[in-house]
């Protein structure tokens, strides 16, 4: 899912701690405990705002942490209206309710190990790639 | 291409996953009901010891049996299973009822006292039931006091200042418009099966909307039920069609001498 290939140069030390916070961002709301999945997007969004003019190492990391996002916040914001309606509304418990809760902590666990993982590696300054958003990375971020 | 395929792949893999586990019984293995279950008993009992303790329930068989009759005939015609309701009859002025966790229907004596006919106390008691088998009581309880409250009430662990706010909300506050129109409608629904004509409820809710502007404190069912003009309207509109065939479930002098006792106590 993720691979360590080598990148267009070598980064430096302030470069790679910045890379390495873009994805520290992104588990921002589980440290501070929040149930809103919004706020992962718009803690890593700020950092990438911030970091838009930065090297381009700095930029390809924060870009593929923001990009990570996306999904989950699809996923986890059907998930955290979906708990609403059951606490507030006349929604029911279900064996498909349960099952994409799992789902989703499931997915939302393979992200956090990567992003730990990601996060350690390019703070040695490796260039980690991940599956799909690596690519999609790519695509984007322009040198 | 390859991105669009990748994303296809996650996508798949996503659903796959959901749907696969949703082939297994989660409700069962997790025993999802029976814990719900549980909690609304724990709840049910909490909250009508703490009633019973401020309030004398009526246990007297010649004034409870005509309001179990009256709440028997609903059930039975419209296949709710009577055993489950817990009807107490409890000695005060205020013109209420409620229900509360775990299918317990109170009936304050100063309702009865206000209702001109059988009619009229069936269309109240058809309206709580109505929030009993809609689900309403917990949803209430989980939007106005919380999840966590009530786990700590449930657990004997709840603060006793908070537990008596959490045994307001149900006695002598509203449901939100939506669910007291679902309850009227259902109510009106059961009366209709019962024989029993839903514009007396109707009346009734209209006649005490009207008497609340000069009695506000003793009429807590209206003052807890808002809109009754609006709602009032809504029952009629339900019903205006309906073919009502009216049966009596007490005969007038059990319903007179009902009333007459109620007075003297």
């Amino acid at each position: 899912m993720t691979d360590a290939t080598p990148f267009a140069y070598k980064p430096g030390e302030h470069e790679a701690e910045k890379a390495s916070n873009s994805y520290l961002m992104s588990l921002i709301a589980v440290i501070a405990g929040l149930p809103l999945p919004i706020i992962n997007l718009i803690a890593t969004f700020i950092f990438f705002m911030g970091n838009r003019k930065g090297t381009y190492f700095v930029r390809w990391h924060c870009t593929q942490a923001l990009l990570s996002q996306f999904s989950l916040l699809a996923i986890n914001t059907v998930g955290f209206w979906w708990t609403v309606s059951i606490l507030f509304r006349d929604g029911q418990v279900s064996n498909q309710y349960i099952a994409y809760m799992m789902t989703v902590l499931g997915f939302n666990l393979v992200e956090f190990v990567a992003t730990i993982y990601t996060a350690i590696q390019t703070r040695k300054g490796k260039h980690i790639v991940w599956w799909f958003y690596g690519d999609l990375t790519d695509v984007l971020c322009r040198k | 291409m390859k991105l669009f395929l990748q994303l296809i792949f996650i996508i798949v893999s996503f659903l796959g996953i959901w749907l696969g586990l949703s082939r297994i019984d989660w409700m069962t293995t997790f025993q999802v009901e029976k814990a719900s279950n549980d909690i609304e008993e724990k709840l049910g009992d909490l909250y009508w010891d703490i009633l019973k303790n401020v309030n004398d329930e009526i246990k007297d068989k010649e004034l409870v049996s005509p309001l179990d009759s009256l709440l028997t005939r609903i059930c039975q015609r419209n296949d709710i299973d009577r055993e489950k309701i817990k009807l107490h009859l409890v000695d005060k002025d205020e013109v209420n009822a409620f229900a509360l966790p775990d299918y317990h229907m109170v009936v304050y004596s100063g309702l009865i006292q206000e209702c001109e006919n059988e009619a009229e106390l069936c269309g109240i008691i058809a309206h709580e039931l109505a929030h009993l088998e809609k689900g309403h009581i917990m949803q209430k309880l989980v939007k106005e006091v919380g999840l966590s409250v009530l786990l700590s009430m449930a657990t004997n662990t709840g603060n006793p200042e908070i537990i008596k706010q959490a045994i307001k909300v149900l006695t002598s506050s509203a449901y939100d418009r939506k669910l007291e129109l679902a309850a009227d409608l259902t109510g009106a629904e059961y009366l209709i099966n019962s024989g029993i004509d839903p514009e007396a409820f109707a009346t009734f809710m209209f006649r005490m909307s009207a008497q609340e502007k000069g009695l506000p404190d003793q009429l807590f069912w209206v003052s807890s039920h808002p809109g009754s003009e609006e709602r009032t309207q809504a029952i009629l509109d339900y019903s205006k069609d309906r073919e009502v065939k009216k049966e009596m479930i007490l005969d007038s002098l059990q319903w007179v001498s009902l009333q007459e006792k109620l007075l003297k106590d």
